[in-house]
């Protein structure tokens, strides 16, 4: 049958009463004439009545409930979850304390590689030479900016990486038990490590970068404050904002960027 | 009608203030107001009526808590619509990777208690309503629900969604063609 393509994506509107009388008497008359639309008409109709019986089955069950009681029971259970305690949470430098050698060792790691990165790479006038004369080392700005910049990709990278294993761990696995101790440490030192990256993400080439990352950081402070064992809805929240927030996707791509920035 | 709306308007963000200020009986309205709304969502696309009660129970549980993030001036339905699209979404995830069900074919468990109801054809009729519509894109399936099973008009979804009602009037008319294909064995039709 010929198609009519004049009314042809009014007619839901049409069946659901959503037109102006005008256009309504307008598309009636134009069905006196044409059967491609009375067969369009028809199908769309038939497809109303299936709907129609689905809604009588939700109609009956509706019936069936207690609307009147439910408002309270919904009530009671949402005072309920609001007054049951958060569970105590260990202190913050109580857990660190376990991890003090290790948090130390970092720092101190952090330390020594910074004092040296800035030592070699010490800033000199735009331009000029970077002259050792002790060491007999030269190097030109340019050069010393783009080792710098490859220099906080890699470590954005790195950064990107661990923080993606963990949202992956926690999407993934997220159970209560040991592991959580584990995690619960690693997002710590990732928020150290941040603390340290955000001089380097200052460089307006890492801007898309320092965005992820800070929203990563906002995740860990938040995961940082609740207890290590998250309840399966506190994790149901941090996987919604993850999913939300395409956090994942956007690490992926940023990744990839710098990454081909790189080469 | 309009100053209707406003005053419709202004009193649930008035129970809303309330219930940032832990009032009771203000959140017990707000859920007498938005339950039936909120089954019909649920139910829509989940089939089972327990199952569309949690839902129900668990989006008032969230609005409670995240109640503190509603700005006024915001359309409190849409944010409100928002909040069981989300968990609906996530309880059909969830229990699409329990049952590692497909929306390829009937799921057999459904199928099978289509025996023991008293209409077996609707049973099927409604399932296969309930899949079709499922798997139609998000936005699309939410707009026939809310037209077809919640009986509002294009405007009242417009303002439930917060979107433009052109916008639902095109969503609608994709979601029917997309329905015209999925089910047109049963309509009969040569689409």
């Amino acid at each position: 049958m010929k198609i009519c393509k004049k009314y042809k994506n009014e007619w839901p509107a049409f069946v659901g009463g959503e037109l102006s009388p005008g256009r309504t008497e307008e598309m009636a008359a134009h069905l006196q004439t044409c059967a491609a639309c009375r067969a369009e008409l028809d199908e769309i109709q038939k497809l109303m009545a299936m709907t129609e019986s689905f809604k009588a089955e939700l109609l009956e069950v509706m019936d069936t409930v207690d609307w009147e009681a439910l408002p309270a029971d919904i009530t009671d259970k949402a005072c309920e979850r609001k007054v049951r305690p958060a569970p105590a949470a260990v202190p913050l430098l109580g857990r660190l304390w376990k991890w003090q050698p290790a948090v130390a060792g970092l720092f101190l790691g952090l330390l020594l590689g910074g004092a040296l990165t800035f030592l070699v790479f010490k800033p000199q006038k735009p331009g000029g030479l970077i002259a050792r004369p002790e060491a007999g080392l030269s190097f030109p700005a340019d050069m010393v900016d783009r080792v710098e910049l490859a220099l906080a990709r890699r470590e954005t990278i790195d950064y990107l990486k661990r923080s993606q294993y963990l949202l992956l761990d926690l999407m993934q696995n997220g159970q209560p038990g040991e592991s959580s101790l584990i995690r619960q440490e690693r997002i710590k030192q990732l928020l150290t490590e941040k603390k340290y990256l955000n001089n380097q993400l200052d460089d307006w080439r890492l801007m898309k970068a320092r965005a992820i990352c800070d929203q990563i950081e906002l995740l860990f402070l938040e995961l940082s404050q609740l207890s290590p064992e998250l309840s399966a809805r506190e994790l149901e929240m941090v996987r919604e904002m993850v999913e939300e927030k395409q956090l994942l996707l956007k690490i992926n791509l940023v990744k990839k960027e710098l990454q081909q920035d790189e080469v | 009608m309009e100053q209707n709306e406003r005053t419709v308007e202004f009193q649930v963000e008035h129970l809303v203030d309330r219930i940032k200020n832990g009032d009771r009986e203000a959140f017990m309205k707000i859920v007498a107001a938005y339950q039936q709304k909120i089954f019909v969502l649920a139910y829509s696309l989940v089939r089972n009526r327990e199952d569309a009660l949690d839902l129900v129970q668990e989006v008032f549980l969230r609005l409670y808590e995240k109640v503190q993030s509603y700005r006024p001036g915001e359309s409190f339905q849409a944010w409100l619509m928002q909040i069981a699209r989300n968990l609906s979404i996530d309880f059909l995830r969830r229990s699409k990777i329990r049952k590692k069900d497909s929306l390829d074919g009937l799921d057999l468990d459904r199928a099978d208690l289509a025996a023991d109801r008293e209409d077996p054809d609707r049973f099927q009729t409604g399932e296969l309503i309930r899949r079709a519509v499922l798997a139609l894109p998000e936005k699309q399936r939410l707009v026939f629900i809310l037209h077809h099973f919640d009986e509002l008009k294009y405007e009242e979804i417009a303002e439930r969604l917060g979107i433009a009602q052109g916008t639902v009037k095109s969503l609608h008319f994709k979601a029917i063609q997309k329905l015209r294909k999925a089910l047109s064995p049963s309509l009969g039709g040569a689409r």
